[in-house]
């Protein structure tokens, strides 16, 4: 073959992927700009799409694929329209936050319903006959399916793109999309749009599924493997742009084709590098416009810090009980090692993980989407410095400790320049990067991670005399864990005590307003950032020892998604809120993982039901329950009512 | 009911943001066919006072009645499908859409009151706005964009229009052609409710006036009677005449 006919190839199996992003992106654009949800559901209904399709052909018989490519869509979009009514809908007027961890929740529900129907074996899609083969165009020979789905995304953009500048509908989401209030002064119920949007976007979605399932397998991950580079695509041509949309999934199909065929050391790094680079110097992408955004009905984050009923003697007695209690744990006779050194341990890490992501997302207001990366860079630095630095754990937890900080320091000075929505997606890039990054280096051990290192110290056996162990099955580590935790405790407590903290607390509330007392507001959230950067990466490490070594999956960004349900469940902006929800997120995990399989949907659904009903976190729930805060403004049950923060006039 | 009452009437509303109260108890009319001017300084709770009367802030006392009913609470939307209708402070024209749009919008949502526009009528009317309608909203000159807030809002249809501030950051020239065509719209039948930081267009439009300060209706008269009472306007406003 000629290199014109390879580049040719190239570019038409780029154009092919492409469309199914532009088919995601579309949905995932269009419902941002004109409801300002970030959904990471979207990725699951495009799975859904896929796996009903599958369904729909099957039960169909011949020709069965084309009843799908209708069927399904249809059927998915009355699933976005049943989410968007009673899950989405009851979130509006809260910050955009809100939604991406709801969203969040509703990845683990819809994945655990698809192996639940589904089964986690992958399948096959029969591509009808009619599109099966090659075709000579030009005399080129190639796949009839990338052509049929290169034209049936073309139609399809084509169609929406006719619907939203020719049609009545259309006109309204797109003033939505740019003032939402003025429209509704027109006595116009934008509203009752706002469900027709989602259920659009997810049958473009859906139909994307259908379409991609007859080039490849369909399995349960295959959701999550598109969200992110969806994401990319919406970041690149402009949050909110349908025409950037349609320009960026073409490129960054083309572009990823590319790079796997030309710089294949580049694979899986090059978009994100675009993302992050895109986001540095042009935040609202190639199409976007930051001044048409409507802005207005970002509310605040809602911390759990006034809506706490205990008063502060009492919280310390508990938590100085808590202590002693985990201090005493691993003495009891009689509890299985498994318990105290792998449950309590884990606890004790997430708890730590939690407690820095809270110190930046529930006190300085920076919504990290990539937390893990500090975590996953701690851990890796952590076990390098035992392999090839010093046989210490102390030492190589404070490299580890080091590198993470400095790599917060870095990430946290540069996006810490762009605000909201594209700071949370800057992390996650970031942190998709370094996950990609790492299958790569071969000194990082790439795919298979750095296993088999030497227990340091005799750390994992209990104290002993001569060749009599003192207590059975008892690890140092386990002391040297709770005493890391409770130290980062006390820690982060000062530091939010002291001048530092208050500012911090300021920047939460008003950004504009602290930097107009005289704070330089960027220095104190990179300050925080690399504080809580050194403590994820300690959390880091620390798992990193438990486990015995680290793998790429310290830095896969559902973890990030992890610690950000710990965080909201026990209630931000409190340090043991967060402690509490890592502590109750995993011992809800230990306790349905002996019930069902599905205990990631089940969690899910808690995690929704508490987004929706109690989004200050466990922490409020008692005074939730006990109604004692009807009339203190901001807490308490007027959670979730509306509130007009601007003040005008 | 009879055409006698106020098509609007505000008894002792107070409302605010949050923990902030702006109105302090305003009660105010507006009858059928008058312009009623609403002046005072910065921050007094003009601007709160139309977005009460629209529904878009819910008073925590105090009753909103529009054409007899009672539409405390009801919302913007049900407000705004009775006939009242709001061009908003900064106007708020779509920025990305064209003013035939802007104007279409406006078709789109509403009320179906006697005096509803249609888009090309408005388009003849204002003939600027007849000449850039495939402009952007965002293109727009400021004079243009009020015109064409203005022109939605009559497109929507309002049988009471608010009009918050039409004159604000407009040229003199522009102003007094602003200030014309809210004349006109008065003539025809549309009863205007306007806030004005502009003392002198606000005084020259209205039949009445009424002078607010830190949430309270200080002040109700013809606008002779204000410009003869010099110590409410040195007080009050901060300004003389």
């Amino acid at each position: 073959m000629s290199a014109a006919t390879t580049l040719l190839e190239q570019v038409l199996n780029g154009l092919t992927i492409g469309m199914v992003y532009v088919l995601l992106a579309a949905g995932l654009s269009i419902i941002f700009g004109v409801m300002d949800v970030i959904n990471f559901a979207h990725g699951e209904f495009f799975a859904l799409g896929a796996y009903v399709g599958l369904s729909v052909a099957l039960a169909t018989g011949s020709g069965g694929f084309w009843v799908a490519l209708l069927v399904a869509p249809l059927l998915v979009g009355l699933v976005g329209a049943g989410v968007e009514r009673f899950t989405i809908r009851p979130l509006y007027g809260r910050n955009p936050l809100y939604h991406i961890l709801l969203t969040f929740g509703l990845v683990l529900i819809f994945k655990d319903v698809i192996t639940l129907i589904w089964g986690q074996q992958p399948y096959q899609f029969a591509k009808p006959p009619l599109l099966s083969g090659t075709v000579t165009l030009f005399g080129f020979d190639y796949a009839l399916y990338s052509y049929f789905v290169i034209g049936i995304g073309a139609l399809i953009a084509l169609g929406t793109w006719l619907a939203l500048t020719r049609t009545r509908y259309g006109l309204v989401i797109r003033a939505g999309s740019m003032d939402r209030d003025m429209v509704r002064y027109l006595g116009i119920d934008i509203d009752r749009y706002y469900t027709i949007v989602f259920a659009f976007g997810a049958m473009l979605a859906a139909v994307g599924g259908v379409v991609l399932a007859g080039r490849q397998n369909v399995a349960p991950g295959m959701g999550n493997a598109v969200i992110i580079p969806a994401f990319i695509v919406v970041v690149l041509g402009g949050l909110g742009s349908f025409r950037g949309a349609v320009v960026g999934g073409l490129l960054i199909g083309v572009i990823q084709t590319f790079v796997r065929s030309q710089f294949p050391f580049l694979e899986g790094l090059a978009v994100f590098l675009l993302m992050i680079a895109v986001l540095l110097l042009r935040p609202q992408g190639l199409f976007g416009n930051p001044e048409w955004g409507t802005g207005g009905e970002g509310g605040d984050l809602l911390t759990a810090g006034d809506a706490d009923v205990f008063d502060s003697a009492l919280k310390r007695r508990i938590g100085v009980g808590l202590v002693g209690v985990l201090a005493v744990t691993p003495l009891l006779i009689g509890l299985p090692s498994y318990y105290v050194n792998t449950l309590v341990v884990n606890i004790l890490i997430w708890a730590l993980f939690a407690l820095s992501l809270d110190f930046v997302m529930g006190y300085a207001g920076l919504v990290s989407l990539g937390h893990v990366l500090f975590y996953g860079v701690g851990a890796y630095a952590t076990v390098l410095a035992v392999m090839h630095l010093v046989p210490s754990l102390f030492v190589a937890l404070a490299v580890g400790i080091a590198v993470s900080a400095v790599i917060a320091w870095v990430v946290g000075y540069l996006s810490i320049r762009v605000s909201g929505v594209y700071f949370s997606m800057i992390t996650l890039a970031f942190a998709e990067l370094f996950f990609s990054a790492v299958f790569k280096l071969e000194w990082a051990g790439s795919s298979d991670g750095l296993f088999g290192f030497d227990p340091v110290y005799g750390l994992f056996a209990g104290p002993s005399v001569g060749s009599i162990e003192l207590v059975g099955g008892v690890s140092v580590f386990y002391y040297v864990v709770l005493a890391a935790v409770v130290g980062s405790y006390l820690l982060a407590r000062q530091v939010m005590r002291a001048p530092f903290g208050s500012v911090l607390q300021a920047i939460r509330e008003s950004e504009l307003r602290t930097g107009f007392i005289g704070y330089d507001v960027t220095v104190y959230k990179r300050r925080a950032f690399v504080v809580s950067g050194g403590l994820a990466g300690l959390a880091g490490g620390l798992a990193a020892v438990q486990t015995g070594g680290v793998s790429p999956e310290f830095l896969a960004w559902i973890r990030s998604g992890e610690v950000i349900v710990m965080t909201i469940l026990g209630g931000m902006g409190t340090l043991y809120g967060p402690m509490l929800g890592a502590g109750v997120y995993l011992v809800s995990k230990e306790l349905l993982l002996g019930i069902t399989e599905q205990w990631q949907g089940v969690l899910g659904l808690i995690f929704v039901l508490f987004v929706i009903f109690v989004p200050r976190g466990l922490v409020s729930l008692p005074g939730l329950l006990a109604g004692r805060f009807d009339r203190s403004p901001g807490g308490g049950t007027d959670v979730l009512a509306e509130e007009e923060t601007e003040v005008t006039d | 009911m009879s055409d006698g009452d106020p098509l609007l009437r505000l008894d002792g509303v107070r409302a605010g943001y949050g923990e902030t109260q702006v109105l302090d108890g305003v009660s105010l009319d507006v009858n059928r066919g008058e312009t009623v001017a609403l002046i005072g300084r910065n921050g007094v709770g003009k601007t709160t006072t139309l977005r009460t009367i629209l529904g878009a802030v819910t008073p925590t006392a105090g009753t909103v009645r529009y054409d007899g009913e009672d539409v405390t609470g009801l919302g913007p939307i049900e407000t705004v499908r009775r006939g009242v209708g709001l061009v908003p402070e900064e106007r708020r024209v779509f920025p990305g859409l064209t003013v035939e749009e802007n104007l279409a919008v406006g078709r789109y949502g509403g009320s179906e009151t006697a005096n509803r526009r249609d888009p090309e009528e408005v388009l003849e009317t204002f003939e600027n706005l007849g000449r850039r309608r495939r402009s952007r909203g965002t293109d727009l000159s400021g004079g243009e964009q009020q015109m064409l807030a203005i022109g939605r809002a009559l497109v929507a249809g309002a049988d009471l229009l608010l009009l918050d501030e039409p004159t604000e950051g407009l040229a003199p020239l522009i102003v007094d052609r602003v200030s014309e065509l809210i004349r006109e719209i008065n003539e025809e039948g549309i009863t205007v409710l306007l806030v004005e930081q502009n003392v002198a267009v606000a005084l020259s439009l209205a039949d009445r006036v009424y002078i607010l300060d830190r949430g309270r209706v200080v002040f109700e008269g013809a606008p002779a009677e204000l410009e003869a009472n010099e110590s409410v306007m040195e007080r009050h406003l901060g300004v003389t005449v």
